[in-house]
């Protein structure tokens, strides 16, 4: 347990460790495992890969999207359901796709702090289990029945007041912005339009990605991010089943647009849904020395912003990029790597365009000159989400692990990380090698 | 306070269906809420103008960064619009105006004429509207840009710039059916970037009931330091005199909603409506009479003991004493021209002594019937006048120190003024517009918050009319 009241100045967290469930495609292998089976599933796997001892773990912090609505504290729910110590305490954050890199940003905080000496950090999402919203009519009306001795002419009374029918019927669940009502891939339709990423553009980027992610768990480099996952019927998942190595061009370019007649937004150049979690380990540097662990990676810095979710949804990382950037005293061009969150083809790619851009630089951030062009090489070098597969809480941290393990095996220096979110939000971190 | 042919749906569509010689008006859109970052969003707005015109850089960064959809008329537009158009997401689409691409509604059309040098060149005007006219949105916007005529030495250039007035003007009249309005801004050398708010305004639903006007933009008071679309008026105290009720309210409402601590002013008579209304917008109350001598230094000790000074003033407050000058009493006659006239005066001449700081703005009401003369209003008109010759003289005073000064004259508002006028002449008043009604105390509080703004800087010493085109007015 911590024991620090206040952090001495300078002190560092350290990621030194992280494991991924398999990430699969909604309402399929893992449609029994809700968000917390996922957690746990992932948390677990941690604990037996680093062998770390129980009593050590000051806290569990957590991201998810699609919280359950009965235990919505999904981080204490993974420590009781792991019988992990009572003090192990957790809480979840929610920050839509960047709340699996707020989960791990507010623990370096924390251990930055000095609040944590040790914290499992992380997030899981299951599309499969999002919960039916009833009506808040009906939650009225019900009301009555649920809490006191209902007479028959109370039930009479409920029934009238469920007229019409359609408006106490349950709604499907989407990704739509709350106060704009648009849908994520009409947002991403229109910023493929306004910020001229052509379907081929969008298309090329998405086969790239699904080669590189394939070419990786191929190779062994990302299959040993992963832990296999046992379903309650018994089966074992090892491996993401969404990527595609067989893809091309010529296959994608077949796909219908989604979301407007003469779109470029297919499903092929989108990131699907999908359930699964990951999680790192992360420590104070001396405790990682104490307890004889290498660290891997640590953060350089962190930004999170906005963007009118009416204008450009999905362009806050092109702000907070280069906020996380000047926080850390780097430029763009200083970057190893530069790990970006596949939303869509189109976000990405609007994304990099406007870091290229002069124009974006000078009116939007205030800047002389763009904040630079992103090699291709060193862009998703493992793919991303449209080829992993992105359960919302859990791409934060799978990116944060992907990335420290690459500059721990590589001796690279820096890496770029950037996430687009629901509501405007852009996201941004730079990582260095511990 | 009601428009039976705005109102009454079944009449609208029963005159429409019998094909009744009755213009049925359109229902104007009106903005909601306070101001946006972007007021044009996803708004197509096509673009033209003369060769080597001035102002199309600071049209290009003006639609995009307001999130207009630009469409290009010329081929030399395109690469001015390329920058901004990249850095918002608004990329330039170069549109032929002999096929012009199916479907699409325009929310405005933009001319810039600043470089016309002969009457000859105005074949240019109709070349751009002519083809466009047709094309767009019921309640859009068209504007041209020129150069105040007076400020050429050549009576051909001068003649050219002139026409522009003629040409906005008739073109009101043929557009508002529709709702739709024509504006001609008068840019002075040099102050083009000042284009940007009163394109803003024009250009949105704020401006929905200014229509034919001529707006002159000049380099004469000193930019402010603080320019912000959102919330301009943050931090800022603002003075509403005739607060209570009608469109001092609604001044007091909308400058509140752009961040403005509102002092609304009215008779202690009225007390309980203004404290209604101060405690609505979040303000404080000053009952003042301004019917008496001392009026002026009570609202200077107000403004300074409270606040400390102010930085927007509204002189709203105006009463009516209507008769003929054949039968008008002597109070009459002099109730109005004190009220409306004498009391802004001094007042305005108080406050400039220390308490209205540095680029300050000040917006006096004038009146349509004070440009265009009313029966049994020789009193009130000439008040309304008087204010209009008053502000154009001391724009030149106070513009050294950022302040400006500039009139609304509003037309026929729906409010309890006009609704106490009898049925018949109410009737022809509101019809007597380009846009077939009557203005809402909203469309004069939108143009006096837009004079308010820091933006708002070119803008020194003219008369605004909200009038829907009207030449009657209460």
């Amino acid at each position: 347990m911590a024991k620090f009241t206040k952090a001495p100045a300078g002190r560092r967290a350290v990621v030194v460790a992280g494991v991924r469930t398999p990430f699969v495609k909604a309402f399929a292998e893992f449609l029994k495992l809700d968000t917390i089976a996922l957690g746990d599933a992932t948390v677990k796997a941690l604990l037996q890969r680093t062998q770390i001892d129980r009593d050590v773990i000051d806290a569990i912090v957590w991201g998810g999207v699609i919280l359950p609505g009965l235990a919505p504290n999904v981080a204490r729910e993974i420590a009781l359901d792991l019988k992990l110590p009572a003090h192990v305490e957790g809480h979840t954050v929610t920050r839509a796709c960047a709340s699996g890199l707020q989960a791990v940003t507010s623990a370096v905080a924390g251990i930055e702090r000095g609040e944590f000496d040790v914290a499992i950090a992380g997030g899981s999402d299951s599309t499969s289990n999002a919960e039916l919203k009833l009506p808040q009519k009906v939650v009225h009306a019900l009301a009555p029945l649920a809490f006191g001795k209902a007479t028959p002419k109370d039930y009479l009374g409920v029934v009238s007041q469920l007229v019409p029918l359609s408006e106490v019927l349950p709604k499907m669940p989407k990704i739509a912005e709350r106060t704009t009502g648009q849908v994520m891939g009409e947002s991403a339709e229109g910023m493929a339009r306004r910020n001229e990423i052509s379907r081929e553009a969008q298309d090329e980027f998405a086969v790239r990605s699904h080669h590189r992610a394939a070419a990786a768990i191929a190779s062994g480099r990302l299959r040993r991010e992963v832990a296999s996952v046992e379903t309650p019927e018994g089966k074992t998942v090892t491996a993401d089943t969404i990527v595609r190595a067989d893809t091309s061009v010529e296959k994608l370019a077949k796909l219908r647009p989604v979301f407007a007649k003469d779109g470029t937004v297919t499903a092929g150049n989108a990131s699907a849904l999908t359930d699964g979690a990951a999680a790192v380990l992360l420590m104070s540097e001396e405790k990682a020395k104490q307890l004889g662990l290498t660290p891997l990676a640590f953060f350089r810095s962190w930004a999170y912003t906005g963007v009118d979710p009416a204008d450009q949804l999905l362009l806050g990382p092109a702000l907070a990029m280069p906020m996380a950037l000047d926080r850390a005293g780097l430029s763009l061009a200083d970057m190893d790597l530069v790990d970006m969150h596949e939303a869509f083809a189109a976000q990405v790619l609007s994304v990099v365009k406007m870091l290229g851009s002069d124009a974006f630089a000078k009116t939007r951030l205030g800047r002389d000159r763009a904040v630079g062009e992103i090699d291709p090489a060193k862009l998703n070098i493992f793919g991303g989400s449209v080829a992993l597969g992105h359960p919302f809480g859990a791409t934060g941290a799978r990116m944060v692990m992907t990335m420290a393990n690459e500059l721990h095996d590589t001796g690279k220096r820096y890496a770029l990380l950037g996430i687009c979110a629901a509501g405007g939000l852009g996201a941004g971190a730079v990582l260095e090698r511990a | 306070m009601s428009d039976f042919l705005l109102e009454n749906e079944a009449a609208r569509r029963l005159i429409q269906t019998l094909g009744l010689p009755v213009p049925v008006p359109a229902r104007l859109r009106r903005a909601k809420g306070p101001w946006e970052e972007r007021p044009l969003h996803d708004d197509i707005v096509a673009v033209g103008g003369t060769t080597g015109a001035a102002a199309t850089a600071v049209l290009a960064q003006t639609l995009t960064a307001a999130g207009a959809t630009p469409w290009l008329t010329r081929d030399d537009h395109v690469a001015v619009f390329a920058e901004p158009g990249e850095a918002f997401g608004r990329p330039a689409k170069r549109v032929d105006l002999e096929a012009l691409p199916d479907g699409a509604k325009l929310r405005g059309l933009v001319f810039d004429a600043t470089n016309l040098s002969d009457p000859a060149e105005l074949h240019a005007l109709y070349s751009f509207f002519h083809p466009l006219v047709a094309r767009l949105s019921s309640c859009g916007r068209a504007i041209v840009i020129g150069r105040p005529p007076a400020s050429f030495e050549s009576a051909h250039s001068a003649a050219a710039h002139a026409a522009l007035e003629g040409f906005v003007r008739s073109l009101a009249k043929e557009l508002g059916r529709r709702g739709s309005t024509a504006e001609v801004l008068y840019v002075e050398r040099g102050a083009e970037a000042r284009l940007a708010a009163p394109l803003r305004f024009l250009l949105s639903a704020r401006s929905a009931f200014v229509s034919g006007q001529p707006l002159t933009i000049t380099n004469e008071v000193k930019a402010p330091k603080d320019l912000r679309w959102v919330r301009p008026l943050a931090g800022k105290v603002a003075l509403v005199t005739g607060a209570a009720r009608g469109i001092g309210a609604m001044t007091a409402e909308l400058l509140s909603a752009e961040g403005a601590h509102v002092v609304c002013l009215d008779r202690p008579a009225d007390d309980a409506l203004v404290s209604q209304v101060a405690r609505q917008v979040g303000g404080s109350v000053a009952l003042v009479d301004l019917g008496t001598p001392e009026a002026p230094t009570q609202i200077v000790d107000h403004l300074r003991q409270h606040h400390g000074g102010v930085d927007v003033v509204v002189h709203n407050a105006g009463i009516t004493r209507d008769k003929t000058l054949a039968k008008m009493k002597r109070e009459y006659w002099d109730q109005a021209i004190e009220v409306n006239l004498g009391v802004a005066i001094r007042s305005t001449a108080a406050l400039l002594e220390g308490t209205l700081r540095d680029e300050g703005r000040i917006v006096c009401l004038s009146s349509v019937a004070g440009l265009a003369g009313n029966l049994g209003q020789t009193n009130y008109a000439a008040s309304k006048a008087g204010i209009a010759g008053y502000v154009r003289k001391l724009a030149k005073h106070v513009a050294g120190r950022g302040i400006t000064i500039n009139a609304i004259a509003p037309g026929f508002i729906e409010t309890r003024l006009t609704a106490a006028i009898p049925v018949m002449i109410r009737e022809a008043g509101r019809r007597l517009s380009n846009l077939g009604q009557g203005g809402l105390p909203r469309d004069v509080g939108e143009a006096i918050a837009f004079l308010s703004s820091p933006g708002a800087v070119g803008c020194n010493g003219q008369v605004l009319r909200v009038c829907g085109g009207a030449l009657i007015g209460a």
